[in-house]
């Protein structure tokens, strides 16, 4: 009798985890294959990959689209990188309006909105992140997929027992092998994570790009927030980006400068190893906070958190949050206003080679009428305007 | 309803289903599971097999560690090498008993420090131990609670300390620099364990322990022992001085390489199929542990519960959260097993790290406290592991009552060395 029970339990168990592994399947294989349409603005005068700069990336998961934009006039070259860590949306929905709204007037601009294709297939084991969040528009909703900030495991597996940077030799976290922004300069023989970083440089060298900026969130809890974090080369641009934006944009965005020892991230090595200005942009995200309440679509679209809060009240954060939280549209429109500041500083310190963008809505803008206003509806646009992500 | 309320209701229920499962008789793996489906489905979420699937395998790469880690130390066992040491030992320096109680610390140590769980430490070790030390007059009470706590301490010593790599994790700290911060008290508190409560009795009796002891075989020797772990620690050594031109290990791999390396000097044939299914069969409940853990912690974060507690703990008082650890540590332990590390070990450091303390000595103190609570009911797995092993014929409160003193004296170290992070993170270093 008591056989009879345990083979009953068993099988019942058996069943149930079949059940859990069937539809969980279902959403993961969903999840790394969604693909995102990007309907670009006339603005965009090509779409190459960027296995075109390092065939070594080619045909991998990771040879990711770059959006480029020609400029009416000559100018100077700068490269926007989103999705570096796709766990933090902004900076991808920054890079989208680019693609959906942006012309070049003078100079030229090219455009990564998932740096980390790999990355934005899955999400953070114990994270109860979201698959995917979706951004409401005059014609319906345009989902996109959440990511995590890791190279998924199924691309680069297994670590290191502990992650050894290169060229540097500075000892890193084994996980961090798979972290985009560990991983610069990258390496021609190394990870898919590495030679994305090599791939992404190749890009730099062979386009001579003046200017590199790659967009990022933050959570309240870390102090490295609501600031551009640059390189030595890129101290006069950034904290005159940085003076501006508070002047004359109503929010604060801080400067801080690269530390020189440490290694692997995009502000430190980009500008070590090319003649590009490297700047990182960072928003906040109450999303990633450790102390924040539910893990939901909600949460990572408004940025209403009340542990959140609580814990801002103790003095715990170094960025402020209330009630009304860090909409997305306040985060996205940070990105939007910060890039566009950065090529109008540089153009009157550059006159000659200036860089001018249009069509992509500012901070203000971007709260006023929300990130849903400036995308494109696919199913009306011409298919040669659409690009899959 | 505020976020508050409506989370602390969440939590109230999950932790009524976990007790009312207890009280059912219901596993703690099973009764963890059962707190999470009751979790997600009062906070609104339904049952989502995604989050379940997610959270299962969130600890998959130490579960790979665990298995092949306990493998590579079960073929060295079926070999003969952990009865020859033990004897050698013994034979050598049966008449320094200082010599000895060190020794044996060592071989307590070693298998949990690489594998990241005390049990393989009771299992491996724990049997042959327990007979030399009951032949230096040491009472089998006593035998049991040293074998116990030195098990403990050699799971959370390096380089596998589970406790201190799912706290780093849940706060996206980097396992680096933890080496000397875990052995140096692991290694102190198990030598003042061993010493404390091993120090009197009679002179051993070599001839008795000899004949409880199993025979290694002939061509035994410390060299065939050496081999593995010098295959084991020279691919370590490969990966951290030619990381560019070495292909990308991994823990799992080296200790299967090691073990491999292991069966193929072994003097004796080794069935291995044998071998690998009673590794699996002795570390089901772990691993089922492990799993239950990784969805009860997703579901805690998806319903707003772990932020809940991590609000909660990390505006606590900084002197209430160092007059409590010693308690709370051992007690999350006795009821979530590592489950603890994830659900109170992250907001703790992130207290820690916030108020200027070193997190990194901070965690080391914290993973030297959390093992004590593996003897607690209601789990108590490995406390009942060791007095099966040991035989111990008194009560279970017995051996508790027999852990008291080297306890506290862990439990006193563990907090200084939070408390005195920040002095002491020089450790650091390597």
């Amino acid at each position: 009798m008591r056989d009879k029970f345990i083979v009953i339990r068993k099988t019942i168990f058996i069943l149930l985890g079949m059940l859990v592994i069937i539809f969980a399947g279902k959403s993961f294989y969903d999840h790394r294959n969604f693909n995102e349409p990007v309907v670009t603005n006339e603005g965009v005068t090509e779409v190459k990959k960027l296995g075109d700069y390092f065939t070594g990336i080619s045909g991998t998961i990771n040879d990711c689209n770059i959006y480029v934009f020609e400029g009416e006039e000559e100018g100077s070259n700068m490269l926007v990188i989103g999705g570096t860590h796709p766990e933090e949306p902004a900076g991808r929905l920054a890079a989208y309006l680019f693609a959906e709204n942006g012309k070049m007037k003078a100079g030229k601009l090219f455009l990564a909105i998932t740096a980390n294709r790999s990355a934005s297939t899955g999400t953070k084991l114990g994270g109860a992140y979201p698959p995917d969040f979706s951004i409401k528009t005059s014609f319906g909703e345009r989902k996109f997929r959440m990511g995590d900030r890791w190279s998924n495991p199924l691309d680069q597996w297994p670590d290191p027992e502990v992650y050894i940077h290169y060229p540097s030799g500075q000892n890193l976290a084994y996980v961090d092998t798979r972290n985009l922004n560990r991983t610069w300069p990258g390496r021609e023989n190394g990870t898919l994570t590495e030679q994305t970083c090599y791939a992404f440089m190749e890009l730099i060298k062979k386009e001579k790009i003046d200017v590199f900026i790659d967009l990022h969130e933050a959570e309240l809890q870390y102090p490295v927030i609501s600031t551009i974090v640059a390189h030595e080369n890129g101290e006069e641009l950034a904290t005159f980006v940085s003076m501006m934006l508070t002047d004359m944009e109503g929010f604060r965005m801080g400067v801080e400068f690269s530390p020189k020892n440490l290694h692997g991230l995009s502000h430190r090595e980009v500008g070590d190893y090319s003649d590009a200005v490297s700047l990182l942009f960072e928003a906040p995200e109450p999303f990633l906070d450790a102390t924040r309440g539910t893990t939901s679509r909600e949460q990572l679209l408004t940025g209403k958190d009340e542990f959140v809060v609580m814990a801002g009240k103790h003095g715990l954060l170094f960025e402020q949050i209330d009630e009304n939280g860090w909409p997305i549209a306040k985060r996205v429109g940070r990105h939007t206003s910060a890039i566009l500041m950065t090529m109008e500083i540089w153009s009157e310190d550059y006159p000659d080679r200036p860089l001018i963008c249009e069509g992509v809505p500012r901070y203000e803008e971007v709260i006023e009428n929300g990130v849903g206003y400036y995308l494109n509806d696919p199913k009306s646009a011409l298919k040669n305007r659409i690009v899959l992500e | 309803m505020d976020m508050f309320s409506f989370t602390e209701i969440v939590l109230g229920i999950m932790v009524l289903v976990y007790i009312v499962s207890k009280v059912f008789r219901v596993s703690t793996e099973l009764s963890m599971f059962f707190s999470a489906v009751a979790g997600s489905l009062a906070g609104g979420f339904g049952l989502q097999p995604r989050y379940f699937a997610e959270g299962a395998i969130t600890y998959l790469d130490i579960n790979l560690i665990f298995i092949t880690a306990t493998f590579f130390m079960n073929i060295l066992k079926e070999s003969g090498g952990v009865a020859f040491a033990v004897r050698e030992i013994l034979s050598r320096f049966h008449n320094h008993r200082i010599l000895i109680l060190v020794l044996m610390t060592i071989i307590l140590l070693v298998p949990g420090a690489l594998t990241g769980a005390g049990s393989v430490t009771v299992l491996i070790a724990g049997g042959m131990v327990s007979v030399v030390l009951n032949h230096m007059g040491i009472t089998k009470l006593k035998t049991a609670a040293i074998i116990f706590i030195v098990a403990g301490l050699s799971a959370a010593a390096p380089p596998v300390s589970l406790w201190a790599m799912m706290t780093a994790a849940g706060v996206n700290m980097p396992y680096i620099g933890f080496f000397l911060p875990l052995l140096i008290p692991c290694v102190l508190g198990a030598l003042i364990t061993m010493f404390l409560l091993g120090w009197k009795g009679e002179k051993s009796n070599i001839e008795e322990a000899f004949e409880e002891l199993p025979i290694p075989p002939e061509r035994m020797s410390w060299i065939l022992i050496a081999l593995p772990f010098l295959v084991f620690f020279g691919l370590i050594a490969m990966g951290r001085f030619l990381p560019y031109s070495s292909p990308i290990v991994g823990l799992p791999l080296m200790f299967l390489i090691a073990g491999a390396t292991s069966y193929f000097v072994s003097p004796t044939k080794i069935k291995i199929l044998q071998v690998s299914r009673d590794t699996i069969k002795q570390l089901l409940p772990l691993i089922g542990t492990l799993t239950a853990v990784g969805i009860l912690v997703e579901i805690m974060t998806l319903t707003g519960v772990r932020g809940l507690l991590a609000v909660t703990t990390v505006t606590l008082p900084v002197s209430v959260v160092f007059g409590i650890l010693f308690f709370v540590l051992p007690l999350s332990e006795a009821v979530l097993m590592w489950g603890a590390a994830p659900v109170i070990g992250v907001p703790l450091v992130l207290l820690f790290n916030t108020i200027g303390l070193n997190p990194i000595i901070a965690l080391a103190g914290m993973s030297m406290i959390w093992p004590l609570g593996d003897a607690l009911p209601p789990t108590a797995l490995i406390g009942r592991l060791t007095v099966d092993v040991v035989g111990v014929d008194e009560s279970y409160s017995a051996f508790l009552r027999t852990c008291i003193l080297p306890s506290i004296i862990i439990m006193v170290m563990g907090t200084l060395m939070v408390i005195f992070s920040s002095q002491l993170d020089f450790l650091t270093a390597f």
